[in-house]
């Protein structure tokens, strides 16, 4: 008798509504169901914890502090990690990195690194290592991963031309550059649920208004604007002033996708059965909006809000490797990728480069991950 | 269609408006009197009637909206952009060729974004789920992930480490400071490839991506069944069709990857050196050159406003709906 | 082959069969599971007929016309069954062994078979001209010029009943009204005189008096041109109208089929039946509730065992119906019906086959 009892096909509103309400406590599971068969989304979705998790921890998971230099170990190589360790008896397991000797090069008097396999600096997971405060509660010296012996250079992405530890300013970069996108997208998802609700709700002339408004911001090139408009930003500020700026400076100019992703929304729903039998019923037009409107957009407006955070991302990056954006000692990705400016220090140090590694590996995770997200927003799509 | 044209020309003057009063903020923004920083800066001591004759040309002792009016009326009517006190020459000089040839590289790289991103769209829509779709998609996505400027450096790094060349410029050296000819724009075509690639590599990844979507709605659309009803071969019918409308909202969007290309370029002609608006306008911003910014931000602006009209006026064209509305 | 099918094959020899489809099987092979969208399906098309096949949403019509044409939407195939249609030139072809990409299958498209579809706006393309599309299928099939091809053009539109018709040749779909769209797919389909004319629910998204005036237009071309007709609608007002010949379909196969008047006078299966009580009457005086077949049509994937109409069937027979896949019984000579109420022995009885 499974036949009398199979559920009334979607498209039958009539006989759905009464369901409704098993319906909507069913969305987030179905929008489960369906994201998690994108495996893909799903590693994205995991790398990008994994990055705010760095975020959260830089302290405790980067060898060294950000600021930490070293002047007898400047433009240090990676050091790769050596496994294991051949003795009399045989291999045994002993993770380290090879030390470097100095050589200068009699009439260029250019320092270069030569490999000195002679000297093992032993390298472990959970090292005791430089104090720091996590969080400004604890004081620690637990490092995730660091040199076994406090002092040993072991440097595993090389030095910088202060000899500061690539590997560890990128660590604590991810902090500022993922945080800037959150935040920026927070504002510009205000921004834009705010005004693309009214045009989307209100439409006529408010509507005309927003719209046109957005069309206008989005002819602009953004990155020339950007740029005048930071370069303003006096230089005595402080540092987290520089940082409040430049986001808000990027949600002023991002939040128009946004909008338009809420407006439409609005403009779909407004139609739905169960917003207007809310008017009908007399309830008021912020109530519809909040207690109805929004909830049934929430997952779509993750998805948005998933693929809008590169954008910011990228944006701060550029900025900050111009050198007007964020500024040292402020560490984010950019403002390390500045060290790289031109060839010659590329040419001298690629390693310098890793912090766009991270750029583009963050950039990409929530890409895939926000395209994950967007087709199960709707569950009932194939 | 003259008459939509026309209203679209109409709709443009609020944004020219708002984009000049962003461009007069610009200038207005760094605290302090310009002049007294000029002044500071210069070498010799300035003519006390000099400077009283700039005050009185950019009317810096009168209301903000008086020296807005002057600054724009000047642009309008005399083409008079104000002065570069860095360069100690008027701002007109300065930018016209740089516009120029941002212009130039954005439209060859908007040309390849659409030659290269078409095509692949295709392939990628109509063979949907197999490895080569799998395969476009991945490096689409990661042609979106990588910013400009980074592409640019590796590219850089790798022409340098592996072929000893040093790339970077538009032009030759012995062509840089040449008067235009035949053999100065050959050797910028020469130049022109890097940039190109590395402007147009975000630009084709989202197109790719916009091509197949739009592709793989209007495949399955019912006019496309009924052309094939017709007895259609399977290539006519998908030229002839679904491309044929897909292409409409790739048009469209041109109207957002033209003002990105122009945005783009900024940041990567700093980074290879290239003789556009981008370094100019870095240079003036860190000078606080504001005349010079604010101008650049003006036209680069009004660049993009243009480019996003003739995409406007080029999509009712191939699309007969859109003038109906 | 089942004796059951030698029996009604016996029309096929006659001349006068312009399309049989035997047993037809058309499954869509998707991520969740397959789709048996047509699952068996029988029907049999006279020269200058005009067959209407009806059943509630859902039960495979579509896909039925869409097998003939081959233009099966992936992941759907045919998975078994014949597709026999007589060609002009007299050769007949089983369409269902085509390479559904091949030349052989795009000359008969448009060609001696056209379709028109339930949506004209969807079926005409947004950013051509209607007269680019006649000429298109004009072209294809007939070797005239551009001229020519124009002037035909012409004159189709002029045939359907389109006015001004040399300038809506230049016009676009969405300049036309519902109506006049759905003339522009019937010129279209007409512009290469087709043998036959596949019309899915053609007139379901119009107005009635639009709808009147088409059902009209296809019977007089149809008259003027001698080609035959597979319609296909969920009304049975429209089947009375029109229909020489019903084939019921229900969850992918032909439940019931006949003459028309066979199938409106003494309807046999319980689905026909309850399908005839469920059109409204406006010679019905009693305030009686109008009748509606209790259910809906169940999902493809939970096909029913037995005859797949048992959940819904009045005439349920516990531990039969739910157990035996009924075959098809004969009736009379040409009316069937796939049910257990009738004995499918009276078709092995030599007496009552009909002389031919
Ligand atoms: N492209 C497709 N993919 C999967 N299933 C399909 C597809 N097209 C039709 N079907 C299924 O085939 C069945 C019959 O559809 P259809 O022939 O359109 O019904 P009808 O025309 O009688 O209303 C339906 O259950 C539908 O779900
Ligand atoms: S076989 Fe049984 S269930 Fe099916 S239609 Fe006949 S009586 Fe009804
Ligand atoms: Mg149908």
């Amino acid at each position: 008798m499974t036949g009398a009892t199979t559920p009334p096909p979607v498209d039958d509103r009539a006989e759905a509504a009464p369901e409704t309400r098993i319906v909507v406590a069913n969305q987030w599971q179905l929008i489960w169901w369906k994201f998690r068969k994108h495996r893909l989304a799903m590693f994205a979705g995991l790398v990008t914890l994994l990055l705010y998790a760095v975020a959260l921890f830089a302290e405790f998971i980067a060898p060294y502090s950000a600021g930490t230099y070293s002047a007898t170990h400047t433009f240090l190589p990676p050091q790769n990690i050596q496994l294991f360790q051949q003795t009399e008896t045989g291999w045994r397991f002993y993770p380290h990195v090879y030390g470097h000797k100095v050589q200068v090069d009699p009439e260029s008097f250019k320092r270069t690194y030569v490999v000195d396999e002679e000297i093992a600096y032993p390298v472990g997971l959970f090292v005791r290592g430089e104090e720091y405060e996590l969080w400004g509660l604890f004081t620690l010296d637990l490092h995730l991963i660091g040199a076994a012996q406090y002092g040993d250079p072991v440097h595993l992405i090389g030095t910088d031309r202060l000899g500061r530890d690539v590997l560890s300013r990128t660590i604590y970069g991810t902090r500022v550059s993922m945080s800037v996108g959150l935040v920026g997208v927070g504002l510009s998802l205000g921004l834009g649920v705010i005004l693309g609700g009214i045009s989307g709700y209100y439409g006529g002339l408010i509507d005309n208004l927003i719209q046109r408004a957005i069309e206008i911001l989005r002819s602009l090139p953004t990155i020339p604007l950007w740029m005048g408009l930071s370069a303003a930003i006096p230089l005595t500020w402080p540092p987290v002033r520089v940082y409040f700026a430049i986001t808000v400076l990027l949600s002023l100019i991002g939040w128009t996708a946004l909008a338009r992703e809420v407006r439409g929304r609005f403009l779909s729903l407004k139609t739905e059965d169960f917003v207007i039998a809310a008017r009908l019923d007399g309830v008021r037009e912020l109530q519809i909006i909040l207690r109805h409107m929004v909830p049934s957009m929430t997952s779509h407006i993750i998805a948005s809000v998933t693929l809008a955070i590169p954008g910011m991302i990228l944006a701060e990056t550029a900025l900050s490797f111009l050198g007007i954006g964020l500024r040292p000692p402020v560490v984010s990705w950019g403002v390390l990728l500045q060290e790289a400016q031109n060839v010659r220090s590329i040419a001298t140090a690629p390693w310098l480069l890793f912090p766009g590694l991270a750029v583009v590996v963050s950039v990409l995770a929530m890409n895939f991950l926000g395209d994950g997200l967007r087709d199960a927003a709707d569950p009932y799509q194939t | 269609m003259i008459w939509y044209i026309a209203r679209r020309i109409i709709y443009l003057i609020p944004t020219l408006l708002i984009i000049s009063v962003i461009a007069f903020a610009v200038i207005q923004l760094p605290p302090g009197d310009f002049l007294a920083s000029l002044i500071s800066k210069a070498e010799e001591t300035v003519d006390q009637a000099q400077v009283d004759a700039l005050r009185e040309r950019y009317g810096l002792d009168e209301p903000i909206y008086v020296q807005y009016w002057k600054w724009i009326s000047g642009i309008i009517t005399r083409g008079d952009f104000g002065d570069s006190f860095e360069w100690n020459r008027p701002v007109s000089d300065l930018i016209w060729e740089r516009l120029g040839l941002t212009m130039v590289i954005s439209l060859f790289t908007l040309a390849f974004v659409w030659i290269v991103s078409i095509p692949i769209g295709i392939y990628s829509a109509v063979k949907k789920y197999t490895i080569g779709d799998y395969l476009v998609t991945i490096i689409g996505f990661i042609g979106l992930a990588i910013p400009n400027f980074l592409l640019a450096l590796v590219l850089m790094y790798i022409a340098f480490r592996y072929f000893g060349q040093s790339v970077g410029g538009l032009f030759s050296p012995e062509y840089i400071e040449a008067d235009w000819s035949l053999e100065r724009v050959l050797d910028l075509l020469s130049h022109l490839w890097l940039p190109v690639i590395i402007l147009g590599t975000a630009g084709t990844a989202a197109l790719i991506r916009v091509m197949r979507a739009n592709l793989l709605d209007e495949l399955s659309k019912l006019y496309v069944d009924a052309a094939r009803a017709r007895g259609l071969s399977e290539l006519k019918l998908l030229f002839k069709y679904p491309v044929r409308v897909a292409l409409n909202p790739l048009v469209s969007a041109m109207a957002w990857i033209f003002p990105a290309l122009v945005s783009g370029s900024a940041i990567t002609s700093i980074v290879l050196n290239l003789q556009t608006t981008g370094p100019l306008l870095y240079r003036s911003l860190q000078a606080q050159d504001m005349y010079l910014a604010g101008s650049l931000i003006l036209l680069v602006s009004v660049l993009t406003i243009i480019g996003t009209l003739v995409s406007d006026i080029l999509l009712a064209w191939i699309d007969p709906r859109i003038q109906l509305q | 082959m089942q004796p059951t099918h030698t029996r009604l094959n016996a029309a096929a020899a006659t001349d006068d069969v312009l399309l049989e489809v035997k047993e037809v099987k058309t499954h869509f092979f998707t991520d969740e599971g397959v789709v048996k969208a047509v699952e068996g399906v029988n029907l049999s098309l006279k020269r200058g007929q005009t067959l209407c096949v009806v059943g509630e949403s859902g039960c495979g019509k579509s896909v039925t016309a869409r097998s003939i044409l081959r233009i099966v939407p992936p992941p759907g195939e045919i998975v078994s069954g014949e597709i026999l249609f007589r060609q002009r030139d007299g050769r007949t072809v089983d369409l269902a062994q085509l390479n559904p990409k091949g030349r052989e299958i795009r000359e008969i498209r448009g060609g001696e078979i056209s379709m028109i579809f339930q949506e004209p706006m969807s079926a005409l393309s947004p950013v051509h001209t209607i007269g680019s599309q006649i000429m298109e299928a004009i072209l294809l099939h007939l070797t005239v010029t551009k001229q020519e091809a124009r002037k035909r053009a012409v004159s189709m539109l002029d045939l359907v009943g389109i006015p001004r018709p040399s300038e809506t040749l230049d016009a676009y779909s969405f300049e036309l009204s519902g109506g006049m769209r759905q003339r522009a797919m019937i010129a279209i389909a007409l512009a290469c005189e087709p043998q036959l004319l596949i019309a899915d629910e053609p007139t379901t998204a119009l107005d009635v008096t639009t709808q009147a005036n088409i059902l009209d237009l296809i019977a007089d071309l149809q008259q003027e041109s001698g080609m035959s007709v597979l319609f296909i609608t969920h009304d049975l007002g429209v089947v009375a109208e029109i229909a020489d010949e019903v084939v019921v379909m229900y969850l992918g196969r032909d439940v019931e089929s006949g003459a028309v008047d066979a199938i409106f006078h003494d309807p046999k299966h319980p689905y026909t039946r309850a399908l005839l009580q469920s059109i409204p009457r406006y010679d019905s005086r009693d305030n009686k509730r109008l009748y509606s077949i209790k259910g809906t049509v169940p999902h493809p994937f939970d096909r029913p065992t037995g005859c797949p109409f048992h959940p819904r069937c009045d005439d349920f027979i516990a531990g039969q119906c739910n157990l035996i896949d009924p075959q098809r019984a004969l009736i009379s000579r040409d009316h069937s019906a796939r049910c257990l109420l009738y004995p499918t022995a009276a078709i092995h009885n030599p007496d009552e086959e009909p002389a031919t």
